[in-house]
C-alpha cells in the first residue's frame, strides 16, 4: 500500500494505490489522518482509484479513518472506488454510510 | 617516522653488536642518527615502555576477545571493553551509542565517566533526536568516519556535556561493514588523543561491535519466541470457542469446519440450542488479525450468545451486541456476523446480517444470497438491522461462510467467489454436511496460490435431507 497526500481547494486529498490489507503498513494512512487533522482540515477524499485490491481489513482502514475524522468534526468522502472495493461496501453495508464519487472532482463539488 | 618495533629490534642489533666487538656499520650509523633524536637512555626507556603497553594492550585486546566469547550479558562485555582500554588509554569519559535504524535515533549503551546529571542529559539529548552536525558522536554516525577533536572549544559540532571535556575522539563501529553506531572517548586536557589511541579505540570498537550484534541477535530470538507463545495462546483461544461436535438437529444435517491461517484468525461460528426446536447460527469474522482480533471474537461471541439466549427478536440481538462492541472497540476493529435462527417444525429460517458474506440457500438451479440486514458490528453507535424470513424445503442447502472462501485467489489473482462456491455446492449436495465442507474446503485450497496471503476458511453447511 502507498499513500499519497495532497490538498485541493482546501481539501485533504488521502490517495491509496495497491494491496490494502490493513496490518502494520496502515500506520502511514493513520499519519495522514493525524496530518490531515493537525492542519485543521474538516474535508477529506479518499481517493482509492489506483487500488489494486483489498480487504476486510483494509475496511478496516476506511472504518477508523471515518471516526477519526467524524470525532474532530471533520468529514470523510470517497472517491474513485473499484468494483471490488464497491462490493465490499455492499457486503458490510457501508455503501449507505460512506458517501462515494466516481470522480475526485465530484467528491469535491459534494463538499459544496 | 620509524615504527617501535623497528627501534627496538635496532637497539637489539646494537647491543648484540656492542657484546661482540662487531658494530655493523649500518647500524651504527642508525645508532648515529637514533642518539640525535632520541638524545637520551631515559628516551630508550621511554620507548622500551612503549613497547612493554602495546604489549599490554594486545593481551588486553586477547582478554577482551576472551570475555566476548564467553556468554556475557552485553552490557558486562561493554564494561569490561571501556575497564580494559582504561589501562591502554588515558580517558575521562567514555560512551559506547548505537544507532536504531527503526526508529532513526541514537541510543546510549554504555557510559563511563559521566556524573549522575551528565549521564541523564546524555541519555536526554539523544531521546530528543540529533541531527546531522550536531554532536561529534553524531557526526561519526552519520559519516561513518573517525572524528578526533583536539581542542573541543574551537569545533562548532561539539555539544557539551560534562564542562571539564577539552578533548574528544570518536570511531564508527561497525558489524560485518554496516555502521551500526560509535565509540567515543573524551579527556579533560586539550591534545590528549594520538595516532596510537585511535588505532587502539578502532580495535576496541569492533569487539563492542562484534558483543553488540550478538545482543542484537539475543533480542531478536526473544522476542520471536515471545510472539510464538502469544500467538499459540491465543490459537487456544480461538480452538476452544469452536465447536467441537455439530449439532444434531434432524431432520437437519449439520456441517461446519474452520481452517485457521498461520496466524490467529478472526472467524468463530456457533450453534446456539436456544429451544429444543428452535437453533440458533452463527457465522462471523472480526477484522484483523491476532491476539487482538482473539480478544473481540472472545467478546463477540460472549455478548451473542447470552443475548440470543435472553431475547427472540433477532433485531434487537444484533442492535445490542453493536452496541456493546461499539463502546469497547478500538475504532479500526469489528465484526461482521450472520445470526439467523431455523425452526425445524415450521422450517423457517429468520436471519440478519450484519455486513457480513451473504449466506447462500441453494434450491435446484436457484441461489439465493441471504443479505438482508444492517451495517457491520463494533462500527456505528445507532444502527439498526432487519430481519428476513425465509421458508426452507426440503432438498434446500444453506452455506454460511467467511471470505477467506470467497475471496482466495489464484495466481492470475482471480477470486474464488460466489458463483464456484454455489457450483461445488451443488456438485457435493449428495454428500454428508460435514463431508460438503470438507471437500469444499479442499478444493479452496486447491484454488488457491501457493503464496497467497491466506486467511481464515470458515464453511458451515446446512442441509434439510
Amino acid at each position: 500500500m502507498k499513500v499519497k497526500t495532497s490538498e485541493l481547494n482546501g481539501i485533504y486529498v488521502v490517495g491509496l494505490s495497491g494491496k490494502i490489507m490493513g496490518g502494520p503498513e496502515s500506520v502511514q494512512f493513520h499519519d495522514a489522518m493525524k496530518q490531515a487533522l493537525a492542519g485543521n482540515t474538516k474535508r477529506v477524499i479518499i481517493d482509492l482509484g489506483e487500488v489494486e485490491w483489498m480487504n476486510s481489513s483494509g475496511i478496516g482502514l476506511l472504518v477508523s479513518a471515518y471516526t477519526t475524522l467524524k470525532n474532530a468534526g471533520a468529514e470523510m468522502k470517497l472517491a474513485r472506488t473499484t468494483d471490488k472495493i464497491q462490493s465490499l461496501l455492499v457486503i458490510t453495508k457501508l455503501n449507505s454510510v460512506f458517501d462515494s464519487h466516481d470522480t475526485v472532482e465530484s467528491a469535491v463539488k459534494s463538499f459544496g | 617516522m620509524k615504527s617501535l618495533g623497528e627501534l627496538e629490534r635496532l637497539t637489539d642489533d646494537l647491543i648484540r653488536g656492542a657484546k661482540s666487538g662487531a658494530v655493523d656499520p649500518r647500524a651504527s650509523l642508525e645508532l648515529e642518527k637514533l642518539t640525535a633524536s632520541v638524545a637520551s637512555a631515559q628516551e630508550l626507556a621511554r620507548l622500551r615502555g612503549e613497547i612493554e603497553r602495546e604489549r599490554q594492550e594486545y593481551a588486553m585486546l586477547e582478554e577482551v576477545s576472551l570475555r566476548l566469547s564467553s556468554a556475557a550479558e552485553v552490557r558486562d562485555v561493554l564494561r569490561a571493553i571501556l575497564e580494559s582500554l582504561r589501562q591502554v588509554v588515558s580517558y575521562d569519559a567514555a560512551g559506547i551509542f548505537v544507532f536504531n535504524k527503526d526508529l532513526g535515533v541514537i541510543e546510549v549503551d554504555m557510559l563511563a565517566g559521566y556524573q549522575g546529571a551528565q549521564k541523564r542529559r546524555v541519555y536526554s539529548k539523544f531521546q530528543d533526536g540529533v541531527k546531522q552536525g550536531e554532536g561529534i558522536v553524531a557526526t561519526v554516525v552519520f559519516n561513518g568516519k573517525p572524528l578526533y577533536v583536539p581542542d573541543v572549544t574551537k569545533d562548532p559540532r561539539y555539544v557539551e556535556v560534562r564542562p571539564t571535556t577539552r578533548s574528544e575522539l570518536a570511531v564508527p563501529i561497525f558489524v560485518r561493514d554496516e555502521l551500526i553506531g560509535a565509540f567515543n572517548l573524551e579527556a579533560d586536557r586539550a591534545e590528549a588523543f594520538t595516532d596510537r589511541d585511535l588505532r587502539i579505540l578502532t580495535t576496541f570498537a569492533s569487539h563492542a561491535g562484534v558483543a553488540l550484534d550478538r545482543a542484537r541477535a539475543d533480542r531478536q530470538r526473544q522476542h520471536t519466541r515471545r510472539i510464538e507463545e502469544e500467538l499459540s495462546l491465543a490459537r487456544k483461544i480461538h480452538m476452544g470457542f469452536l465447536p467441537k461436535t455439530m449439532p444434531r438437529f434432524e431432520p437437519y444435517d449439520i456441517g461446519g469446519m474452520n481452517f485457521p491461517s498461520s496466524e490467529v484468525g478472526g472467524d468463530y461460528y456457533d450453534f446456539i440450542r436456544i429451544t429444543n426446536d428452535d437453533l440458533g447460527i452463527v457465522m462471523s469474522d472480526v477484522a484483523g488479525h491476532g491476539v487482538a482480533a482473539a480478544l473481540l471474537m472472545a467478546n463477540f461471541r460472549a455478548c451473542i450468545r447470552i443475548e440470543a439466549r435472553a431475547h427472540y427478536a433477532i433485531e434487537t440481538i444484533l442492535t445490542r451486541v453493536n452496541e456493546f462492541l461499539t463502546e469497547t472497540n478500538p475504532p479500526d476493529s469489528f465484526v461482521t456476523a450472520v445470526y439467523g435462527v431455523l425452526n425445524r417444525t415450521h422450517h423457517i429460517l429468520t436471519y440478519s446480517n450484519a455486513g457480513h458474506n451473504p449466506p447462500l440457500l441453494i434450491r435446484n438451479d436457484q441461489v439465493k444470497q441471504l443479505d438482508v440486514g444492517g451495517p457491520i458490528l463494533g462500527f456505528l453507535e445507532s444502527a439498526s438491522y432487519s430481519v428476513s424470513r425465509i421458508q426452507i424445503e426440503p432438498g434446500d442447502l444453506l452455506i454460511f461462510y467467511t471470505d477467506g472462501v470467497t475471496e482466495s485467489r489464484d495466481l492470475s489473482g482471480e477470486e474464488f467467489g460466489v458463483e464456484r462456491l454455489a457450483e461445488l455446492s451443488r456438485r457435493y449436495a449428495s454428500l454428508p454436511a460435514h463431508e460438503m465442507a470438507r471437500r469444499i474446503s479442499h478444493d479452496v485450497y486447491a484454488f488457491q496460490a501457493p503464496d497467497s496471503t491466506v486467511d481464515d476458511l470458515t464453511l458451515s453447511v446446512v442441509k434439510y435431507d
